[in-house]
């Protein structure tokens, strides 16, 4: 029972990405099909047209394995370890970046809502 | 069996990644980290091409694509989140995302980096599954991205809490969505440590700063 769900679940998202892709071609959307499926499956879930029963069990299995997805496209680093010192100012940017970023959206977010 | 090789070998990289980050507590030892490195020191170690490994593990990349569409989940979990607080939400995932894209490439431009790091720079506060896919619309380096993406959010779970305390941000919703929002999974396995409600408002994070660099960077790029 746990395995068909799980593979009910993985046929929805799997329709759902096609989904995205074919509805980003029609309208020449510049938008990952993937992205848009999420937000098209999103609707879809507040909407009600889809189940969270149906995918739930899918979506799951999937979200905890999503660590070990993209292991080999970031193992592709390896075709620019020569790039050398633009790699110590890509993480400097990074580095900075992060904790700036998430500190202007805390306080935003923090201001906002005091506000009400 | 070189396929096979690659698709177990991976499959054991990151067990042996999850394996170590079991016993230690720091953000450094991240899963896919570790064995984003230990598959990069396998390739340089046995000459294996990275187009062959590439090839051999598309069925582990070809969920990728649903896996993104199953982000869906989260949000619609936590829309009563969402709803209550809706607009402060998009407003600071929107705030966050575009300072971080401008910086990004600026930054990129001023140290005269190529498309590939510039592209990578410019996403990585997206998730690393959304700048990937970013990556691969736009003909780039999806590895950069993907590597850019999860130093993001090791660098963001590590460092940002303790300023976020020294300057007074103390409501879970809001170090919640600006973890989210750039740290992604790894901020909020953070935030879930604070509380249930900061790790719901960070999930809610990485989906709408996923999606705001996803609207802006593809349509934006090259023009």
């Amino acid at each position: 029972m746990r395995v068909a769900r799980t593979l009910l679940g993985g046929l929805v998202l799997y329709a759902f990405l096609l989904l995205g892709g074919l509805v980003a071609d029609v309208l020449g959307l510049p938008l990952p099909g993937s992205v848009l499926g999420m937000v098209l499956l999103w609707a879809a879930l507040e909407a009600g047209v889809v189940r969270l029963a149906w995918i739930r069990e899918g979506a799951t299995t999937l979200l905890g394995l999503l660590g070990l997805l993209f292991v080999p496209a970031g193992a592709g680093f390896v075709q620019f370890v020569d790039a050398g010192w633009v790699w110590l100012g890509a993480v400097a940017v990074t580095g900075v970046g992060a904790v700036g970023t998430i500190v202007l959206t805390g306080l935003v977010v923090q201001r906002g809502m005091e506000r009400g | 069996m070189v396929e096979l090789a690659c698709l177990v070998g991976t499959v054991v990289a990151y067990g042996l990644a999850l394996r170590l980050k079991a016993r230690t507590t720091t953000p450094v030892a991240n899963p896919t980290l570790v064995a984003i490195l230990l598959v990069g020191a396998a390739l340089g170690l046995t000459g294996l091409g990275y187009g062959d490994y590439d090839d051999a593990t598309s069925p582990i990349s070809f969920l990728l694509g649903p896996a993104v569409v199953a982000l869906a989940v989260p949000l619609h979990q936590e829309r009563e989140t969402l709803l209550a607080h809706g607009r402060v939400l998009l407003l600071g995932a929107a705030v966050g995302g575009v300072a971080a894209m401008a910086l990004g490439w600026s930054a990129s431009a001023l140290l005269a980096l190529d498309d590939d790091f510039a592209l990578a720079l410019t996403t990585r506060t997206a998730t690393s599954p959304i700048s990937i896919a970013i990556a691969d619309e736009l003909d780039r380096a999806p590895a950069l991205s993907a590597v850019m993406s999860i130093m993001s959010g090791i660098f963001g779970a590590t460092f940002a809490p303790p300023v976020l305390d020294r300057l007074g941000v103390r409501l879970p919703v809001a170090r919640g969505l600006a973890m989210g929002a750039s740290a992604h999974g790894i901020g909020t396995a953070r935030m879930l440590a604070e509380s249930r409600l900061a790790g719901a408002a960070s999930s809610v994070g990485m989906g709408l700063g996923g999606l705001v660099v996803a609207l802006v960077v593809p349509g934006l790029w090259g023009s």
